[in-house]
């Protein structure tokens, strides 16, 4: 199961991956695994992954649905195999935005822990998280939806 | 059922991000938090909402305004007083920004657990 949970502006995924965390990486490094799960559908007609995987090198992965090319690209900002890898994501497409991507992988069991962060906006300047908070966005979200 | 990337991206447009921006920054203050969790109960008017925290009217206003260019108060004007009511609307936007997502990384991860068992059963490299 994915668990999640919601800080200011960002959102964090944990998950339990029955494989090293070398492998796990990879996963997200090398370009003929990446294009098994990652940014694309089983009903993808075409699919290239461009990986270059060092601070500062760019990736773009371009998915065809429906005859339309959708790319998704950014820069890698921090690259620690197998632990951490940092980059930025965007659809130029659609927005002129980027996000940003933090991915932690820790050894746990005999498999991976895997975390994901998601920053809502590159621009947003969130302070630290403070106590509470999150149970009052959880309530507001509560009202909002009542 | 899987929401495609494209699909989520449209139903995020940029216009919605300053906006989320603005809710993000407006959410940010333990001061316009306590506020919004006033409104949560009932409206009130802009002197009762400064009331406990001890800042000037105008302090407070500034506050308030914040919170409306963020979408999540409305201001209704009765007589003299101005009334502050909860506009949720915004706070809904937010939360559906990290649904979205939410759903986009725990498919992707369904697949990416799909290609590692697929891994562990083929030759050993």
């Amino acid at each position: 199961m994915t668990e999640t949970s919601v800080e200011p502006g960002v959102l964090v995924m944990t998950r339990y991956f029955d494989a090293s965390p070398e492998r796990v990486f990879q996963a997200w490094t090398d370009p003929e695994l990446s294009a098994r799960w990652l940014f694309t559908t089983p009903q993808s007609e075409a699919h290239s992954a461009e990986l270059d995987v060092r601070v500062g090198g760019r990736w773009t992965i371009v998915d065809r649905r429906g005859g339309v090319d959708y790319r998704a690209l950014g820069e890698y900002l921090n690259v620690d195999p197998p632990r951490r890898l940092v980059f930025t994501f965007g659809m130029p497409q659609f927005s002129p935005g980027f996000t940003t991507v933090k991915v932690e992988i820790a050894a746990a069991e005999a498999g991976s822990v895997m975390t994901l962060a998601q920053e809502d906006l590159p621009a947003a300047s969130i302070p630290p998280l403070e106590e509470g908070w999150r149970a009052m966005f959880e309530t507001l979200v509560l009202v909002a939806a009542a | 059922m899987s929401l495609s990337l494209n699909q989520m991206v449209e139903l995020a447009p940029h216009a919605a991000t300053d906006r989320l921006d603005a809710v993000f920054h407006a959410l940010a203050d333990p001061t316009r938090r306590a506020m919004l969790a006033r409104l949560a109960d009932e409206p009130s008017s802009v002197g009762a909402l400064a009331a406990p925290h001890r800042m000037s009217l105008a302090a407070a206003s500034k506050h308030i305004r914040a919170l409306e260019r963020a979408g999540l108060l409305r201001r209704q004007v009765q007589g003299r007083t101005h009334l502050c009511r909860l506009a949720p609307g915004a706070l809904a936007e937010a939360d559906r920004w990290f649904s979205l997502y939410r759903r986009l990384w725990t498919d992707s991860f369904d697949a990416l657990d799909a290609v590692l068992a697929d891994d562990s059963k083929g030759p050993t490299p």
